[in-house]
């Protein structure tokens, strides 16, 4: 209780101390120290990475920290022995299919659970609500023989179809629809206006935010398909660049760490422009949409 | 098999169903009778829900004791199964609740039809490729089944109860719980103060926010694939950091008491990104004044941030517990993968990777499956766990 | 109009003989376990040449990281009917290839053609080991391309700093190791190998042991593994001994990937002799003449109390998908004719260092000079003539081997980094392979 009228008395003194540290260095310095260092630990495996990219292994067993000379040998191991490109363009193709469609089908179910009352509705909810609970990840090997038997296998139906429909989309949209006031909806069926044209004039564009960050999330979550590829799809024609980076893995034979890192960095790039672009949205979808 | 067995099951079944839904909803009422019998319906049909697929197989003579014991089991849980919704539905039916009303949102549609259509694509996607293949994955975890055999063999449980005495799948589960709650523990903290660095009203906080959530969108083969580099026994970049500074080498990829932690740091090192950003959101939902009449208090910083921040991001930190143990569970696979195989000793080797192993490598279906369900089994305890504790919320991620 | 119309006519004609003319080349898929330049790009190499020659055909060469991922892989695309047509199967998969029904013979899809394409079919012409091995029921199965067997590989550096000759015998390696580790520049550790069940079963069969029953599964289907005798535990006990004395470097590494964690130590000088494919002896060699260490190859050491039976062929073999249309097997057997030519197997053995599988080609590369030259070379193909052939040298035949040889890899495993006795792991360990191939046979035999 002592220092209680110090407290009060400190804001006479401040802002002059204050006011002389401010020309010299940068305000709150450390801090600016402390995250540049988190930055760069952070960040040292991928800057390494793309060092080792440009050199061969004798470069890395002796630990050189400058760009080597051999990008162009490596590039050509990766693109032209790998085929890297064309696993990349695949991976492409689906996770924007996929993006695209997962968003489309959980918005069109945020608006049947916010904007309709329908008998079971609970039932419905239930339904969807219980998938939370099933990553596809424990069911492959049924969802295999399942996919095979529509005839499937090797398709990129295989690596999208099962992959549209979301939980976790459906439920994104409810909440973020139930959180906009209800004056809205009721304004527009004055109007005359059909759920459709609700949708698409009113509720997507105040959506934004929650579209970007379910599409940065879906996005990097098809580009990081793994597993299922490896059971479904053989031949590289229609592989995933996940799968694909195994190429350059030596199996029975030195590892040459140059390609490896050149694909891995190369495999990240659209995943990380996705969430560069969508950046804003991202963080404040998050936001704006989190629980109280 | 004598025909008497499943007899006598099913009329205990019947029993207990019968004085469970009477005890818990029926006592005195004047449709007791009703409740009696659809109590033991219920009862009956619980029982039947494992048993009649199962044919009743695990109480068969040849069978042994943990066979008969895992089969009451999955009595008693094909009861609960059965039970519990029924006690609900018939709580609300007596007190003449209806349980298809419509909540009254306002500010709705008409149309009863519509809404169907907008949720048919994922309903339908939802019961062909995820409900149909858990049934199937069910079937297939009784059976002996490889791929391209020209017949299967129905097995019981046996591919549940030969994991009662295996150790290795015991140490499997050791190791899948000690790595995923070091990722949750090592990555909750780190991504905490990181994120209260980050929230500081710094010049230029935007740069240094992506700089540092960037590793979100790398993926988990990546991780694996770049720390396999840099973790390398011969040549790996942090062991020459190491010997030069300190004079140590550390096994990482060959010594099974430190491997796991070559998996743990790569997993953390990616799923930091995505913490962070949700520690940042959160912060940014801490109210000032709160922290402002604390530090009049003569809080300082660290029991400002112990007393008021902590408790504050819980539900979040919470929410994150169980999105980071997913990503244990099954997305440090590609990571695994890459970076030891599952080696050595197994020491790596989580239950989501040996069900690659004895599925896919193995070509072993059965087995694979039934330990399939029994990580399902574990993902619904968690799933529920967090649905109790923080009600609906939204879950991100996958 | 009629006019206009006549023109559309004939335009549509014109289009639609175009592709009777320009006729569409028939792809023909082929498998294979390799990802490095060296093998996946000899093998694109020969299948441009084949593609530039045969216009008809159009050869699609794929790699896989390892064997098992190809094995796995090649049971989900049967299940998915997108086999390609040619596979290349790991020796263990032998019984597994033919049970699955997915391959054809390579001599039943010959029939009686001794040329195809104008490319002469000499089945003949082969070195003893392979046709004996790639022989089952008297046929000749699949096709024998990468044909290996485990040598050892010394750094005479450390032995002759040390002065001891390059070791026969497991006593001998431990000589050996004595005095290369009293040496003042010692390597970290003396000797290793890739931890891979497929050096246990070497010198299994070294010690003329069987691996499974029914004469290593070659009399009938093998019922039962017999591996945990007296020659498997003194396989592990002697591993065990020389971990713990400190001369076996093991790098945790298990299957694929052990094999390079073996090279990279070789080729750092950490270690000084090690255990290895013959199919890399082409890359050895050329370490040591790029770091400045020489490296000599020698036959795989054996144990001295069993004395030298004979040594297993390894690597793998080239299966014809079944079932195929008629113009892609024939596309697929010119191809596989074609990539194996005494020309091919010749430059094939000399890129890598898997043996010169043709008498013919051992013929020409002789009188290249080309063995007296490079010596190393024709350490794998003297070990295996040498040999003499019991059921235990010839190799198991079992159903789920792959999947047995993960359970002695991991034996292997368990007894290096544990203080387990070395007997009693190798006896769960039998007991484990017991179950599937017990299981395996249940799905399969009569």
């Amino acid at each position: 209780m002592a220092t209680y009228p110090q407290e009060q008395a400190r804001p006479a003194v401040r802002p002059t101390l204050s006011e002389r540290l401010r020309g010299l260095v940068p305000e709150r310095w450390y801090i600016h120290v402390l995250l540049w260092i988190v930055c760069f630990i952070i960040g040292f495996p991928l800057f390494y990475a793309i060092l080792v990219a440009t050199q061969t292994n004798s470069d890395i067993y002796a630990y050189r920290f400058l760009p080597g000379s051999s990008l162009p040998e490596n590039w050509n191991v990766v693109m032209n022995i790998a085929k890297l490109g064309g696993y990349m363009v695949n991976s492409l193709f689906i996770a924007i299919v996929v993006t695209v469609g997962k968003v489309v089908l959980s918005l069109l179910a945020g608006l049947a659970f916010v904007y309709f009352r329908f008998p079971g509705k609970w039932l419905v909810f239930g339904f969807v609500l219980i998938t939370l609970m099933m990553p596809t990840e424990i069911l492959i090997l049924a969802l295999f023989r399942l996919v095979n038997s529509l005839g499937w296998g090797n398709t990129y139906l295989a690596l999208i179809v099962p992959f549209l429909a979301s939980a976790t989309g459906s439920f994104l949209f409810r909440q973020h629809f139930a959180n906009i006031p209800s004056e809205l909806s009721e304004a527009a069926q004055l109007d005359g206006a059909t759920p459709m044209q609700f949708l698409l004039r009113i509720l997507i564009p105040i959506s934004w935010n929650t579209i970007g960050a379910l599409t940065v999330i879906q996005f990097v979550y098809v580009w990081n398909f793994y597993i299922w590829p490896v059971l479904i799809i053989n031949g590289q024609e229609r592989q995933v660049v996940q799968v694909g980076l195994r190429t350059l893995m030596g199996g029975d034979t030195q590892t040459r760490y140059g390609p490896m890192m050149l694909g891995a960095v190369i495999a990240s790039i659209p995943p990380v422009i996705v969430f560069l672009l969508l950046q804003k949205q991202f963080m404040s979808g998050f936001t704006l949409t989190r629980d109280k | 098999m004598q025909g008497w067995i499943p007899a006598l099951i099913l009329g205990i079944a019947a029993l207990l169903g019968a004085v469970f839904l009477y005890n818990t909803v029926g006592r005195g009422h004047r449709a007791s009778l009703i409740v009696l019998g659809a109590g033991a319906l219920t009862g009956v049909a619980g029982a039947l829900l494992f048993m009649l697929p199962l044919n009743f197989c695990t109480f068969e003579q040849e069978h042994d004791i943990i066979d008969q014991v895992f089969g009451v089991l999955l009595i008693a849980i094909g009861m609960a199964i059965t039970l519990l919704p029924a006690r609900w539905v018939l709580t609300r039916l007596l007190n003449k609740q209806s349980f298809l009303a419509v909540d009254a949102s306002p500010g709705a549609f008409k149309g009863i039809i519509l809404p169907f259509v907008f949720l048919a694509p994922t309903l339908i996607i939802l019961a062909v490729f995820l409900y149909y293949p858990s049934l199937e994955t069910f079937r297939l975890s009784t059976l002996l089944a490889r791929l391209g055999a020209p017949r299967t063999a129905f097995v019981c449980v046996d591919n549940f109860t030969r994991l009662v005495d295996d150790s290795t799948y015991f140490n499997t589960v050791v190791v899948t719980l000690l790595i995923s709650l070091a990722i949750v523990v090592i990555g909750l903290i780190l991504s905490l103060f990181v994120a209260v660095l980050a929230y500081q009203p710094v010049k230029g906080a935007r740069i240094y926010r992506t700089l540092l959530i960037w590793p979100y969108a790398i993926s988990p083969v990546v991780a694996g694939v770049i720390f396999l580099l840099m973790f390398n026994p011969t040549g790996g970049i942090i062991n020459y950091g190491l010997d030069s500074v300190f004079g140590i080498q550390i096994p990482w990829l060959n010594d099974p008491s430190v491997a796991p932690w070559a998996v743990i740091l790569a997993s953390v090192w990616k799923s930091m990104g995505y913490n962070i950003l949700f520690y940042i959101a959160g912060l940014q939902n801490v109210p000032k004044d709160l922290l402002e009449a604390a530090s009049i208090d003569g809080a300082n910083l660290v029991r400002r941030f112990l007393q008021i921040t902590i408790p504050l991001l819980s539900p979040i930190t919470f929410f994150l517990v169980i999105t980071n143990l997913t990503y244990a569970f099954f997305e440090t696979f590609g990571t695994i993968d890459y970076l030891t195989g599952g080696g050595p000793l197994n020491s790596t080797t989580t239950m989501m990777y040996r069900i690659y192993q004895i599925g896919i490598r193995n070509n072993d279906l059965g087995k694979a499956a039934a330990e399939s369900i029994i990580l399902f089994v574990m993902v619904i305890g968690l799933t529920v766990i967090q649905f109790r504790t923080s009600g609906n919320q939204v879950t991100y991620g996958a | 109009m009629k006019r206009f119309s006549l023109l559309l006519a004939a335009v549509a004609m014109l289009l639609s003989a175009i592709p009777a003319f320009a006729q569409e080349p028939v792809d023909v898929n082929v498998w294979i376990a390799f990802t490095d330049a060296g093998r996946l790009g000899w093998a694109q190499d020969r299948a441009a040449e084949f593609n530039e020659m045969f216009p008809q055909y159009n050869v699609i060469i794929e790699g896989y990281a390892n064997y098992e991922e190809l094995f796995a892989a090649t049971a989900l695309a049967a299940e998915q009917d997108s086999l390609p047509a040619i596979v290349q199967y790991f020796e263990v998969a032998t019984q597994d290839a033919r049970d699955s029904g997915y391959f054809t013979s390579i001599a039943e899809a010959l029939g009686d053609r001794t040329e195809i394409n104008g490319l002469s079919v000499n089945l003949d012409d082969y070195v003893a080991p392979v046709s004996a091995y790639y022989t089952l029921d008297g046929e000749f199965t699949s096709m024998p391309w990468n044909t290996s067997s485990a040598i050892w590989f010394n750094n005479m550096n450390y032995l002759n700093e040390a002065g001891v000759e390059i070791p026969t015998t497991w006593a001998e390696v431990e000589a050996a190791c004595e005095a290369i580790m009293a040496l003042e520049n010692a390597p970290e550790y003396c000797f290793t190998f890739p931890n891979h069940g497929w050096f246990f079963e070497q010198w299994l069969a070294q010690q003329d042991a069987e691996f499974a029953n029914n004469g290593n599964g070659r009399d009938a289907r093998a019922t039962e593994v017999t591996f945990a005798n007296e020659a498997g535990v003194a396989v592990l006990e002697w591993l065990n001994d020389m971990m713990d004395k400190g001369y076996l470097y093991y790098s945790g590494a298990q299957g694929g990937a052990s094999w390079a964690t073996v090279d990279q130590a070789f080729s750092s000088q950490q270690i000084a002799m090690a255990a290895y494919s013959s199919s890399d002896t082409a890359t050895y060699t050329q370490v040591g003449v790029d770091n400045g260490f020489e490296v000599v190859a020698s036959f795989l050491p054996y144990n001295d109390a069993t004395g030298w039976t004979g040594n297993l062929i390894g690597g793998a073999s080239l299966w014809l998908t079944a079932g195929l249309p008629e113009e892609v097997e024939d596309g697929a057997l010119s191809f596989l004719v074609y990539m194996t030519n005494t020309e091919n197997a010749a430059s094939w053995h000399q890129v890598t260092g898997y043996i010169a599988i043709r008498e013919s080609a051992v013929e020409a590369l002789s009188d290249e000079g080309w063995f007296e030259e490079n010596p190393n070379f024709r350490v794998a193909s003297d070990q295996l003539s040498q040999s003499t052939v019991t059921t235990a040298t010839a190799g198991a035949i079992l159903g789920a081997f792959p999947s047995i040889r993960n359970v002695v890899t991991q034996a292997i495993d368990t007894v290096l980094l544990t203080d387990e006795d070395p007997a009693t792991v190798l006896q769960s360990a039998q007991e484990e392979a017991n179950t599937m191939l017990e299981e395996y046979n249940l799905l399969y035999s009569e």
